[in-house]
């Protein structure tokens, strides 16, 4: 069977002053029909660029994306402007995190949706008005005969979030996008668009690609994760094995990092330094200089992404990592 | 709520209300009454976490202890001393003791100011310590929050968010408080480097005995760093007492369903959440009686009517209901986590004790200075 979506060595950069940033930096990923990938990973990673470059979205023409995009088996880097856009909103759709900035706030909720069955479906009047309403219904926005006739403005932060899954899922995508979708909201209302999203993907089978920082909401969501760290994916694997036993050094520290609300850690695992700059990435592993279990080689040749175990992807000379452990216990 | 020690600082009846919506001939359209009534008191040593979402005026109420902003009502004491009787000079004494660390360190520090006159202006105007023993000094708190001496040199804009959140706290140091009030202050940084300023935050607090007031929305930091705990819900507390009391056993319906609506990094306890209705209301039209009752599961006609006061207890909390919550309950503990079939267990048990060696890894790594970055672009 042929993936829904996969991604093969993407490339997307950007000239600077600074010489040529490389954003994303060889990507491979797949996602099967109807499941979710969470891509996690810190600012600067390259986890949004990567999102927008499947919705064909990277700003033009300074962004460079190159390698391959298959969607539905066909190819998409490389279509024409046109056909990018009837893609959009059609069999794809994406939301982003702040839902005002792609809402248009000269005209009502009613009127945006609706304008999206006309472009997409050809779909018109009461027949348009009234799917309308029933999605809005379905993504529990309440009164939605009065919302219709309002402009963003007057919505909530979660309201609005719920308007744009509304327009997302009017044209029944294959492929969602959400890109931080609940960054901004509130935690409680974070919890009412995540069982939301939940809730619609059982419904109607959408495939979700989510773009988060924060390992809770993966978590929540997730069939599989990808772990990126500057412009790579460093770790890939089915989440429970993920949370579990992760295979890449970066992996085991963001997890040790996160305080827990079941009990307070005696002391946080921090990472030290910081991400590097995406026109300046080290040579060798990228993590190397951050990374505590970092030797000669990994400063000096790039390990590649390999399975350490079936389905279980790692970036690192050193997985899997429980021989690290053992080789401790061995000096003690 | 009860502390041992004698408070740093107390807090009682605090009210603050603002009108909104000024029109061309200055009559108010509104008034948001963002904090109303609300107490506190803050022990040597100790972190009280102010908890709760956007609008809930935990912010104003951080504002309001410094007397950034001036209270409409009540009264703020810092070691037993009346601050809202003090002159200006006074004031500026009393300010020594209780300092404040913002989200965004880049609105709070002078753009135009290097690193180290930016930590020699509170040792100069609060008069720390002589003319001849501020290079000293400041190259001293440099490296208590981890900082380079080199880093004196330098510009805000040449640091990294993680290291310019180091330079405030800081100068938040410089003039000796024994209080710090930090608002939000790692909500705008990035996971691993949140960890870097938790941990600092730690330490500082066992080096010096500081007390703080850590404003957070976060619930799992606030799990990391509180020993006292005060759950806002527009401009009142609903729940306070100890950390460990509240999040094991939260009372507060509001505090139930914020602490489930957490998602926890766990894909094992996924799906087990209660998902509380609705939105804040607004803080302009307030609901009469208890402030939660329209996002309630267990409202009735006396929540409509009447607001529930806080009481004088050491794990307060405002509601009408709490034993019948308690008993409908009944003892069930929701926190309880599911664990799998036995032969599973034994496996995560395994593995997790691999996942806490390699965690060490990084703990061990820790206390080494940061490197000095490249300039950001």
């Amino acid at each position: 069977m042929t993936p829904l979506l996969a991604l093969r060595d993407l490339r997307v950069s950007f000239q600077t002053p600074r010489g040529a940033a490389r954003a994303v930096d060889g990507i491979d990923l797949m996602l099967e029909a109807g499941q979710t990938l969470c891509i996690v990973g810190e600012s600067g990673c390259g986890k949004s660029m990567t999102a927008l470059s499947i919705m064909g979205l990277v700003p033009q023409p300074a962004g460079r994306v190159e390698g391959s995009i298959a969607f539905d088996g066909r190819e998409l880097l490389g279509l024409a402007p046109r056909a990018w856009a009837d893609l959009r909103g059609n069999r794809l759709a994406m939301i982003f995190q702040e839902p005002m900035t792609s809402l248009n706030p000269s005209h009502t909720v009613g009127r945006q949706l609706t304008e999206v069955l006309q472009r997409h479906r050809g779909l018109d009047g009461a027949a348009a008005r009234a799917e309308v309403l029933e999605t809005m219904r379905r993504v529990r926005i309440p009164a939605p005969e009065r919302r219709f006739d309002e402009y963003p403005h007057r919505l909530s932060g979660g309201m609005r979030q719920r308007v744009m899954i509304a327009m997302a899922l009017l044209c029944r995508p294959a492929l969602l996008i959400a890109d931080e979708p609940t960054t901004a909201l509130d935690v409680t209302i974070q919890a009412q668009v995540l069982e939301l999203m939940r809730a619609l993907r059982a419904d109607t089978g959408t495939a979700i690609l989510l773009i988060t920082h924060d390992l809770g909401v993966v978590a929540e969501m997730a069939d599989r994760v990808a772990v990126m760290y500057a412009g790579q994916v460093v770790e890939e694997a089915p989440v429970d094995e993920l949370f579990a036993a992760p295979e890449h050094p970066y992996t085991v520290g963001l997890l040790g990092a996160i305080p827990s609300i079941a009990a307070p850690r005696p002391r946080l695992a921090a990472i030290e330094g910081r991400v590097p700059a995406a026109t300046d990435w080290p040579g060798g592993c990228r993590f190397a200089p951050r990374c505590p279990f970092a030797d000669e080689r990994c400063r000096s040749e790039a390990p590649a992404l390999q399975a350490v175990r079936p389905g279980h992807r790692s970036r690192c000379w050193k997985a899997p990592l429980e021989s690290l452990v053992a080789a401790e216990e061995a000096c003690a | 709520m009860s502390a041992a020690a004698p408070a740093v600082l107390r807090a009682e009846g605090l009210v603050k209300r603002f009108e909104v919506g000024r029109g061309l001939f200055g009559r108010a359209r509104g008034v948001v009454s963002a904090v109303d009534g609300v107490s506190l008191a803050v022990a040597p040593g100790q972190t009280l976490a102010v908890v709760g979402e956007s609008g809930c005026g935990k912010s104003t109420l951080a504002r309001l202890l410094l007397r950034l902003i001036e209270p409409d009502a009540g009264r703020i004491e810092l070691d037993g001393q009346d601050l809202r009787a003090l002159d200006e000079r006074a004031l500026l004494r009393a300010r020594r003791q209780v300092q404040m660390v913002f989200q965004d360190p880049f609105g709070s520090l002078n753009p135009r100011m290097s690193a180290g006159d930016t930590l020699a202006e509170p040792l100069r105007l609060h008069a720390v310590v002589p003319a001849s023993e501020r290079a000293t000094r400041v190259r001293r708190l440099l490296d208590q929050v981890g900082l380079p001496a080199e880093a004196a040199q330098r510009y805000p804009h040449e640091f990294s968010g993680g290291q310019r959140q180091r330079l405030a706290i800081a100068r938040a140091l410089a003039a000796g408080p024994k209080l710090l009030v930090c608002d939000e202050p790692v909500s705008a940084l990035d996971v691993s480097i949140q960890a870097q300023i938790l941990n600092l935050l730690a330490d500082l607090q066992h080096e010096l005995g500081l007390a703080y007031v850590f404003i957070s929305h976060d619930l799992a930091v606030v799990r990391q760093v509180a020993t006292e705990v005060a759950v806002m819900y527009l401009g009142r507390f609903v729940e306070t007492g100890p950390a460990s009391q509240v999040f094991a056993r939260p009372r507060h319906p509001y505090t139930q369903a914020l602490l489930g609506a957490v998602p926890v990094a766990d894909p094992a306890r996924r799906g087990t959440r209660v998902v509380l209705g609705g939105d804040v209301p607004s803080p302009l039209e307030p609901p009469p009686g208890c402030r939660f009752h329209t996002r309630c599961p267990h409202a009735d006609e006396r929540c409509r009517q009447e607001a529930p006061p806080l009481p004088a207890e050491a794990h307060a909390v405002a509601c009408w209901h709490t034993q019948r919550i308690a008993d409908l309950q009944g003892g069930a503990s929701p926190e309880a986590p599911a664990d799998g079939i036995a032969p599973d267990h034994a496996r995560r048990q395994g593995r997790c004790a691999v996942l806490q060696r390699l965690q060490a890894a990084f703990e061990r790594r820790a206390p080494t200075p940061s490197p000095a970055p490249s300039p950001s672009p």
